[in-house]
């Protein structure tokens, strides 16, 4: 919202602070200033000229143009402007002397677009007497800032917080007492109280369309708005002034004497002022006439029943909508216009007669001739005066933090408006201006605040609470992931973010069931569509991009995974998925690399040979187990997902192993008598896992055993070409003795009996 | 020669110190361990030189023995250390002979994978997480998907409501959304843990919007509250205060002005001054001197009644922090997009 400096002071005419220093305390006291902008610069040099003498320049369109100024005197210019003519009045500006076509222009004569009072360049301004327009600076405010202020979509409401934060008095430009009194000439009727509470409305006739004058389009071109005609250019002057949107219609295009405020019906359309044509829904409230919708409640104009140039008589729309069914309609119908952006606001239904008043002073201006028939029509809700809040001295020190006295706080509501009685040693009834009450004001935290504003928080001094200590309660997922990150980043694993979206074709890629998806219904982009059910699909884009750059790399990322469930919030499980990238190598490495760290991460986990997966090397897949339960994969990527390599893939489940490891372990006594080693050589098929051998050596060994440790796998002369020798040293002994060689040798040959008749041969 | 000292016992003593000079000068003049142990067997073994002199012992007299006796035993001492000298010698310049020749680069890099690195967003979590553990806070994790109710209505923000504009929202196919802020983790550690109540909730939100140089669709906040019977807005600014410095290093100046955020009440925009130009107005804080950075306020007493806390007994504030952007101030960071980048260029420089 652009708000005008000069606007402002006409409605605090003491305001004598700079626009930039009035910036500062609007940003600090009430509301965030995004800009200053001067507007209309060139019209501090500006003057009020007389075209004396005109004649062409030969070959051009130009003509030279000699001027009698107020300000400079006698100036010879030249204009290319089409409606240059000997005895016109306009606007002169002096710049620097420059040669056009030969001949020398000393300043020029401007058109509205250079003067900043409009957008017209079409030809130099028509002046019709003084030139009153000054520059003016414009203060741009955060609209997100305002969203609770109903009120500051106006120049009359800042106008009001500028004059409690200077100590200044507030001008009203509203005169209430011009409306008429006596029967209207149009009728109303709402079907909804709820949703349209107030609509009041006033006829005119005898009224003549045109240009608005100047300082009417100089006023809206400063806050960014566009002058149309005169008639439209007031309802958008009184929108900007005191925040209460107005519509006017052509009346003689309107059927019958009544105007409904309705829900439309399934079906209805409407071609708008913007010239697009709606169609409506029941849940749409519409200004309609006899035969159907002529404007969109609260939001926009219909096209037929506009304003022209052979408009004679209006009808004059001031109405309260509410808020919600506005910015339903708005929103369903991706339609935002400076009337819906207030609405939504909520609007002060008391506002609406107030507008018609302040319009009728202005249409008397601008449209010569112009004349009121009837009254106003005004159709309304019981409006109910907002219940006064109690509020304390005391309750209000405790919450700031600071002394404010009885005396302040008076002096700060009564500046804005608020009725302050005094109900007892400092505590005061206070009820609520009735641009505050719709939404904004109603408890006394909302008290609070402007008392606090105003007494600036920049007074209030930082403190210390005076609270009970206590341990906070603990939150041992979160520590786990903070050992696992340091562990993985320890072991060379650089982390990345990535997107909770992935796209469908990745999900296809991945071949994951499309129902396991949970669906962005508004993505920001088609491939970010879903919400992914595993990292893979992010850490496989990690591993494309970076493989352009680097022939090894390591990285690792800590996140979601989002799953649907039948009820409720989907489930939401942290994973760990780290990758190792090497361009050149078998691929071993990096797969025995991420073993090792899941074997740092849960000492003892089992990697055990799976059934790959759709996106796994089917000779390179494993599950890893920890504590009994399966936890996560081990593989390599499967080469048809893109990446030009090799690269290992730990993905985990960590909330399963944070699960698992609060399990508790016994600790065991240590050995107090000597133990024996022997080593194991076992022939077994040359694909055979070595995991089973050392599983079925440990099982023979039974509770002998106290150690088993893989020592080398032979491949080779003289074993065939299928086979291979795996050894291990076997480590035994007894808690309460020495075992004796020969009780070493027993069980030496019982697990070597065991293996044979598992069907393995030994090589003993 | 003593007194009365048989000629015998003189030829003896003396051939017996003879024997230790010409030794010890040989022990002096080896020039390794063998040649030394050689030496040693020589003069001290058991049919050594030094040891052959006792054999003579028989022909003396008693009071000749002992004195010849004492002779022989102190050149045996005397020699003996000057073996071990020598020999302890040897062992030193051997052993500086190994040092020396075992030298070792040690600028050569080290073998085996270089340790990797933390995204920026989780180091500077930590230090967020690390203050405020050690002010007394709790870490609350929350769900990333959300839904309506606590990501906007019980934080007083109902349907239609303008403020939810503010906060572009990504809705699922479930019905449910994609939290917009972590705010929503207030709602749940107050209707679990109840007053008083100290947490911060760090993690990721989403707002649907244009992604470019300082927008991401994805980023992350800490949101934080406290909960007591008295807190003010001092106690507010103070935290605020307190936190800001720390992160920062440094004592930082902070102000607060009104922001309107459904969920508190009284808002606050908290900005603090710029700490490129310190106030005097430069490109970074748009020549204003102070640089927005994190809404706050005292907790509106709706969201607390909806958590089943009573306002009139207990109060509290709240506030947001941006955690990427703050990654971004303190890096110099200055394309949020590199963050979800996966870039290794880019994250292995933390």
């Amino acid at each position: 919202m652009k708000f005008s400096y000069n606007w402002i002071r006409e409605m605090v005419p003491a305001l004598d602070i700079e626009p930039r220093e009035l910036l500062r305390l609007i940003t600090t006291k009430t509301a965030e200033c995004e800009g200053l902008e001067v507007v209309g610069a060139a019209l501090a040099l500006a003057s009020v000229a007389q075209v004396i003498h005109v004649e062409p320049i030969a070959g051009s369109h130009n003509q030279i143009a000699i001027v009698e100024t107020e300000r400079y005197g006698k100036k010879t210019v030249v204009c290319g402007a089409p409606n240059c003519r000997a005895g016109m009045q306009t606007v002169y500006i002096p710049v620097a002397m420059t040669v056009i076509q030969g001949v020398e222009s000393d300043g020029m004569l401007a058109s509205g677009l250079e003067l900043g009072i409009n957008r017209d360049h079409t030809g130099i301004v028509e002046l019709g007497g003084e030139l009153l327009l000054a520059p003016d600076s414009v203060i741009e405010v955060d609209n997100k800032s305002l969203t609770h202020r109903p009120d500051l979509w106006g120049h009359h409401g800042m106008a009001r917080e500028v004059a409690a934060i200077t100590h200044q008095s507030l001008r009203d430009p509203v005169q209430l007492e011009l409306l008429p009194k006596g029967a209207a000439q149009i009728g109303v009727q709402i079907e909804d109280l709820a949703l349209c509470p107030r609509y009041s409305a006033l006829v005119f006739e005898n009224v003549t369309v045109g240009p608005s004058p100047l300082w009417l389009q100089y006023r809206l071109e400063s806050i960014g708005l566009n002058s149309i005609n005169n008639i439209v250019d007031v309802t958008n002057y009184v929108m900007a002034e005191i925040a209460q949107p107005m519509h006017a219609f052509d009346a003689e295009k309107l059927h019958g004497k009544t105007i409904f405020v309705r829900s439309a019906k399934g079906g209805e359309n409407i071609v708008a002022l913007n010239d697009e044509r709606y169609t409506l829904a029941p849940s749409n409230l519409i200004i309609a006439d006899a035969e159907g919708p002529i404007a969109i409640a609260g939001v926009i104009g219909g096209r037929d029943s506009a304003i022209g140039a052979q408009t004679k008589r209006v009808v004059l729309e001031a109405a309260c909508f509410q808020a919600a069914s506005v910015r339903k309609t708005s929103v369903s119908l991706k339609l935002r216009t400076d009337a819906s952006m207030r609405f939504e606001k909520s609007q002060d239904p008391v506002n609406t007669v107030r507008g018609l008043a302040r319009a009728f002073e202005l249409l008397y201006q601008v449209s010569p001739g112009i004349r009121l028939i009837g009254g106003v029509a005004d159709c309304k809700a019981d409006l109910k005066t907002a219940p006064s809040i109690d509020l304390s001295i005391e309750w209000l020190i405790r919450k700031l933090g600071r002394l404010v006295t009885a005396e302040e706080v008076r002096e700060i509501l009564t500046a804005l408006e608020f009725g302050v009685t005094e109900t007892g040693p400092g505590s005061f009834s206070v009820s609520v201006p009735s641009w505050r009450a719709t939404k904004d004001v109603s408890i006394k935290d909302d008290l609070l605040e402007e008392v606090g504003r105003m007494i600036g928080y920049e007074s209030i001094t930082p403190r210390p609470p005076l609270i009970e200590c206590a341990v906070p309660p603990d939150n041992p997922a979160r520590k786990y992931e903070r050992e696992v990150r340091d562990l993985v980043a320890a072991r060379g694993f650089t982390e990345v973010h990535n997107y909770s979206f992935i796209s469908e074709e990745m999900a296809r890629a991945f071949h994951f069931d499309p129902d396991a998806h949970i669906k962005v219904t508004n993505p920001i982009a088609a491939d970010q569509s879903l919400m992914r059910p595993s990292l893979l699909p992010g850490i496989r884009r990690n591993l494309i991009d970076n493989s352009r750059r680097l022939n090894s790399f390591r990285l690792f990322e800590i996140g979601r995974e989002i799953h649907p469930r039948l009820e409720g919030l989907p489930e939401e499980i942290p994973h760990l998925a780290a990758a190792s990238f090497a361009r050149e190598g078998d691929g071993s490495v990096g797969l025995f690399e991420l073993k090792r760290l899941a074997e740092c991460l849960m000492p003892r986990c089992e990697v055990q040979p799976a059934p790959a997966r759709k996106y796994e090397h089917p000779r390179r897949s494993a599950t890893v187990s920890w504590r009994g339960g399966s936890i996560g994969r081990l593989f390599e990527l499967h080469p048809s997902l893109g990446v030009e390599g090799r690269a290992a893939i730990l993905d985990l489940d960590l909330a399963l192993i944070e699960r698992l490891d609060q399990r508790e372990e016994r600790y065991q006594s240590l050995r107090r008598f000597p133990t024996s080693a022997f080593d194991l050589s076992v022939i077994t098929g040359l694909r055979d896992p070595v995991g089973s051998v050392e599983k079925l050596l440990a099982r023979a060994a039974g509770s002998d055993l106290v150690e088993i440790e893989f020592v080398r796998q032979y491949t080779g002369a003289p074993l065939p070409e299928d086979r291979k020798s795996v050894s291990y040293r076997l480590t035994v002994g007894a808690l309460d003795r020495t075992l004796s060689s020969e009780e070493v040798a027993v069980i030496r040959n019982r697990i070597i009996d065991a293996m044979r008749e598992a069907g393995y041969e030994l090589r003993v | 020669m003593a007194p009365g000292q048989r000629p015998d016992s003189l030829v003896l003593e003396n051939q017996i110190a003879q024997l230790e000079s010409a030794t010890l000068a040989r022990i002096h003049a080896a020039k390794n361990l063998e040649e030394l142990e050689a030496i040693r067997v020589d003069v001290l073994g058991r049919k050594g030189s030094l040891t052959q002199f006792s054999k003579e012992f028989g022909k003396l007299t008693p009071e000749e023995r002992s004195s010849a006796g004492k002779s022989l035993n102190a050149a045996k001492q005397s020699l003996e250390s000057a073996f071990d000298e020598r020999k302890q010698g040897f062992a030193s310049e051997a052993l500086e002979e190994r040092l020396e020749a075992e030298w070792i680069d040690l600028t050569l890099p080290a073998p085996g994978t270089s340790p990797g690195s933390l995204h920026p967003v989780t180091r500077i979590q930590r230090e967020i997480e690390d203050l405020f553990t050690s002010l007394g806070f709790a870490v609350l994790d929350g769900p990333e998907v959300e839904t309506e109710y606590h990501n906007f209505d019980a934080l007083n923000i109902p349907p239609e409501h303008p403020a939810r504009d503010m906060q572009d929202t990504f809705w699922l196919s479930d019905g449910n959304l994609l939290r917009t802020h972590t705010s929503p983790v207030q709602v749940r550690g107050m209707e679990r843990l109840g007053p008083p109540l100290r947490m911060i909730a760090p993690g990721r939100v989403f707002r649907n919007e244009e992604v470019d140089a300082s927008h991401e669709h994805t980023f992350y906040q800490v949101e934080g509250m406290m909960v007591d019977r008295n807190v003010s807005v001092a106690n507010l600014i103070y935290f605020m205060k307190t936190l800001l410095s720390a992160i920062f290093h440094r004592e930082v100046t902070v102000r607060l002005r009104p922001g309107y955020f459904p969920f508190v009440e009284p808002g606050f925009e908290l900005d603090i001054q710029c700490l490129i130009c310190g106030g005097g107005g430069c490109q970074v804080c748009k020549q204003s001197g102070w640089v927005e950075l994190l809404p706050c306020g005292l907790v509106h007493p709706n969201v607390l009644r909806m958590s089943g806390i009573d306002p009139e007994q207990w109060g509290g504030f709240a506030f947001g922090l941006g955690l990427t952007r703050l990654a971004m101030m303190r890096y110099g960071v200055d394309d949020i997009r590199l963050f979800a980048s996966g870039d290794l260029r880019f994250l292995r420089q933390f």
